[in-house]
């Protein structure tokens, strides 16, 4: 590939870093200590990532329970000492790695697109949440519980007016006692699950003191704040009115309750963010010729939360220096998350739903599942019932499911998770076979793509008599 | 009467339609699932604007008719998107070139409008200024190969069987006819076989040499409705006419140490507001991966002829594999000393223009009916003499 | 020292510097975006680019509010409005 960037910048690092959190600045510290050549892409303008988001000049940073911020200060201490030899370009996004090898970055400061051409492309691109489908998640005043975090940790500011926290995970309650925290205690957390009712689970993780001192201090500030916390809530909807949203529920005896709220923040657990990116090659494995060695470290790997993620990033990072110096395989620090897998397995049983959650037959036909193409519960159910056997490709094609612009980030778990149920299929079905692995990941922009090729040699005369366009 | 047509491409779909139509019974097979490969991965034009005159032309003419009959009786009912294809030319040396093509299409009786100075904003305001002529190409249209698979399948009332590939042909005792086929599901008899089955059809019937995969890359853009509006048909540029008539120029851009590629750049303006632009044809079959070196320079060329483009972003990147026959031409007819096997595949990027005339004239075949067709020029046994198998 | 601006609409917004477009609509109460062109309502929603919610045009161009950083006299608009 030829040589088509800015001058200044080096295009063939030893390590390309995708993700400035705790895993992607964990490996960048063991590389740069190592004296490899480490460049790291994160798409905003500081480092931090989603746990230790670091807010705007002037604002405080919004305190987080002993264990996270002791990690954190550790984190950005060893960074710091390091942070000569790491070229960090921020405000740039990952779009992918292209059939010649080339790690894409679309670099929104100067409105470019990087070639990157590494030795060693390590993703570290952390969770997504999972939202799950009801009637009105489209609605604006509707984010996700980390979308609502991300405003509030980068600006110091909780939203104007009630806030309602519903879904299912220990995230809802993070952000309700950051709420609080900031004088603005939510209306109500509705909780799927119903940890207090799963001793076993929860028992189970008494033997992570500090997950639970952590969620000890959580729900000691919620219940200081008198925020009811409903367990075993099912929630149903969210409806418009006037200009406020009118939360429904059905509360753990079955009974309907409603509040009336200004925003609404859903979550329904965590998954690593791999949409669409290239496969690993390691463990000793030699990447083909040319294309550079791919590993995934912390939540995108797997979501285990900030502690695992810097442990496997440091483990992965020295593994992977050690390879690119002197050889040797790269091996998964899997030794060293055993523990944390085991916490995030009780964590997960505690929270699990008390009802069953058979989606197709809960919710409405009219539901929107994929809000990019306005594409509904019925439309799906009406492809399954034409089409037997329907594969979850032909779903994306005719569906247009997973087609629009989010590449199905919001819609491809939900809706294959669908086809599995109406086609009372036992086999679950991939939610790779809806995204894909093509880049772009996310849309790039067209005038930054077209200009990649204007820096570049001219194209060699034509070898071929084509026939046809076509 | 029982028919397995093997390959659920947009041909098979079209064929197992017609069949269906017809009262046989028939069994749709696929190695994956339908319009899995290169109908699921094409560019949807139902077009003769860049076709000479001679038998291809004269398939695509015949093409666009039925689809404009399926789309007004039923079967593909707003699947059809009736537009015209604009080549525009956008120096002299295209002008020159696109002057003689046009008049080409004109003497083979296809509807075309010269379209020059002030008139080119007029009529394609999202046009760029450099563009000096326009052949707008009429009566032309845009179909999205997956749907129309779909339609044709439902409408068939074939079985389906995804995951089925055709492992072998199983000939019955007089070797004159086919029993059915073999697949890894076991064996499976029919009255007659259709192979549709594009370049899967290269090991199955030993024609690696006459047939092969030539990757297209294609892309999709954002939504935008308003220069969706400002463009009314797909655009194909004059600068690859230009390099079919005087040969070895710039139009093809050899990937680095890869084999050759070409360049024809088309922008179909589509009905969701989205634009689709293409594309590569590459002497290859690696068709799951796209490149920037040529998605950037697909995007250079469609930003150069309708700059307002470059204000978008792109969506998807996708390719796929056409299976293309050496001399150009599709294989279209009965196997060579089987009475009751059809062979209909190699219609490089043709397919979508071509799948339902073609699947209706292989369904036809089978029941002895006329083609509608000369398909003649596609017999599968024309390379039979130089030594090669079909 | 009045503080940075930038036009949403016929409202002038302000914001701190590294702040992005996303934050200081909603410290200005914006909570809707109008609809994107596809129709479907627009606003802020997972925060980090993946959704694609809260596409607002910014000098004509669909970009994301939550991944953009305000700048002073920047003209943000609806998707649907662009008809350039």
């Amino acid at each position: 590939m030829p040589d088509i960037t800015p001058d200044t910048l080096n295009l063939t690092p030893d390590v390309l870093i995708i993700g400035g959190g705790p895993a992607g600045m964990s490996v960048a510290i063991e590389c740069a200590r190592a004296g490899l050549v480490v460049t790291l892409v994160e798409q905003r303008p500081r480092l931090g990532g989603a746990i230790f988001r670091q807010p705007v000049n002037g604002v405080a940073p919004l305190a987080l329970a002993a264990g996270p911020e002791r990690l954190k200060a550790r984190l950005f201490k060893d960074f710091a000492a390091q942070v000569a030899r790491i070229h960090c370009v921020y405000g740039a996004l990952f779009a992918g790695l292209d059939a010649d090898g080339l790690a894409i970055v679309e670099d929104r400061q100067t409105s470019r697109v990087l070639p990157f051409r590494p030795r060693a492309l390590v993703l570290a691109t952390g969770a997504v949440e999972a939202v799950l489908p009801r009637p009105g998640w489209t609605l604006p005043g509707v984010t996700t519980a980390g979308g609502l975090q991300v405003l509030m940790k980068e600006t110091g500011r909780a939203p104007q007016g009630r806030v309602v926290l519903a879904g299912s995970g220990p995230l809802l309650l993070a952000l309700a006692a950051q709420l609080i925290r900031l004088g603005r205690p939510p209306l109500a957390v509705l909780e799927a699950g119903d940890p207090i009712r799963r001793p076993g689970a929860s028992l189970a993780l008494l033997a992570h003191p500090s997950l639970v001192s952590e969620a000890a201090s959580y729900l000691a500030t919620i219940a200081l704040a008198r925020v009811p916390w409903h367990r075993g809530a099912q929630f149903e909807r969210i409806d418009p009115c006037d200009q406020a949203l009118i939360v429904t529920w059905r509360d753990h005896k079955g009974h309907l309750a409603s509040l009336a709220a200004d925003h609404v923040s859903l979550h329904d657990g965590l998954a690593p963010n791999n949409f669409g990116l290239p496969a690993e090659a390691r463990g000793g494995v030699k990447s083909s010729a040319g294309n550079p060695l791919v590993i995934r470290v912390g939540d995108c790997r797997e979501a285990l939360g900030a502690a695992a993620a810097v442990a496997g990033g440091e483990a992965t990072g020295r593994n992977l220096a050690a390879h690119l110096l002197t050889g040797g395989e790269v091996i998964a620090a899997e030794a060293t998350l055993a523990r944390h897998r085991s916490a995030q397995h009780h964590i997960a049983r505690a929270f699990a739903p008390r009802r069953g959650q058979e989606l197709a037959t809960q919710l409405p036909d009219d539901t929107v599942i994929c809000r990019c193409e306005g594409r509904t519960l019925a439309d799906l159910k009406k492809l399954v019932a034409e089409s037997p056997g329907l594969s979850a490709r032909e779903l994306k094609l005719n569906g247009r499911f997973a087609m629009g612009a989010c590449q199905g980030r919001f819609c491809a778990s939900n809706a294959a998770r669908l086809l599995g149920e109406l086609s009372h299929s036992a086999d679950q079905v991939p939610v790779s076979a809806l995204t894909g692995q093509r880049w772009p990941l996310r849309p790039v922009s067209i005038a930054a793509l077209a200009a990649a090729v204007a820096d570049a040699p001219q194209p060699g005369s034509s070898t071929k008599d084509d026939k046809d366009i076509r | 009467m029982t028919v397995i047509v093997a390959g659920a491409g947009i041909v098979g779909s079209a064929c197992a339609y017609f069949l269906g139509q017809a009262g046989a019974q028939v069994h749709l097979l696929d190695a994956s699932a339908p319009a899995a490969e290169a109908s699921g991965a094409a560019d949807g034009a139902v077009s003769v604007a860049s076709k000479r005159p001679g038998p291809l032309m004269t398939a695509a003419l015949s093409g666009i008719a039925l689809y404009r009959e399926l789309e007004e009786s039923g079967p593909l009912s707003g699947l059809f998107h009736r537009r015209s294809t604009f080549i525009v030319a956008a120096s002299e040396d295209e002008q020159k070139v696109l002057e003689t093509h046009a008049t080409a299409l004109a003497d083979a009786g296809v509807v075309i409008t010269a379209i020059a100075g002030d008139d080119i904003p007029r009529r394609f305001p999202a046009l760029s200024r450099a563009a000096s002529l326009i052949i707008e190409v009429q009566g032309e249209g845009h179909a999205i190969g997956y749907q129309v698979v779909h339609r044709l399948i439902a409408a068939s009332g074939a079985t389906v069987h995804r995951s089925t590939p055709v492992t072998r042909l199983v000939p019955d005792r007089s070797g004159t006819r086919l029993a059915g086929v073999e697949t890894p599901a076991g064996f499976l008899g029919a009255d007659a076989v259709v192979l549709a089955t594009g370049n899967g059809s290269s090991a199955l019937l030993g024609l690696a040499d006459v047939l092969t995969p030539r990757k297209g890359q294609l892309l999709i853009t954002e939504r935008d409705p308003a220069l969706n509006a400002a463009m009314p048909g797909s655009i194909m540029s004059g600068r690859y006419l230009l390099s079919k008539g005087s040969q070895k120029t710039a139009s093809a851009a050899p990937a680095p140490a890869g084999p050759a590629r070409g360049f024809g750049l088309v922008i179909d303006p589509l009905r969701t507001g989205q634009f689709l632009i293409g594309g590569t044809r590459e002497d290859h079959g690696n068709k799951q991966e796209t490149d920037l070196s040529a998605v950037s320079r697909i995007l250079a060329d469609a930003v150069a002829l309708v700059p307002d483009l470059a204000r978008l972003r792109l969506l998807r990147s996708f390719a796929g594999a056409r299976a293309a026959v050496r001399d150009g031409l599709p294989l279209v007819g009965r196997l060579p000393g089987l009475s009751n096997a059809v062979v209909a595949t190699g219609f490089e990027g043709d397919g979508i223009c071509l799948g339902p005339v073609m699947g209706r004239a292989v369904a036809r075949l089978l029941l002895d009916k006329e083609p509608g067709l000369d398909l003649a020029p596609f017999a599968p046994n024309r390379f039979q003499s130089s030594g090669d198998a079909a | 020292m009045t503080p940075a601006t930038f036009r949403w609409m016929s409202q002038d917004v302000p914001f701190r510097p590294g702040e992005t477009i996303a934050a200081a609509l909603s410290a200005a109460g914006v909570v809707s975006y109008g609809r994107d062109q596809a129709g479907a309502p627009s606003r802020y929603f997972c925060g980090v680019g993946a959704c694609q919610c809260c596409l607002v045009n910014v000098d004509g161009r669909p970009i994301e509010a939550c991944l953009t950083l305000a700048r002073p006299g920047l003209s943000v608009t609806p998707l649907e409005l662009d008809h350039a």
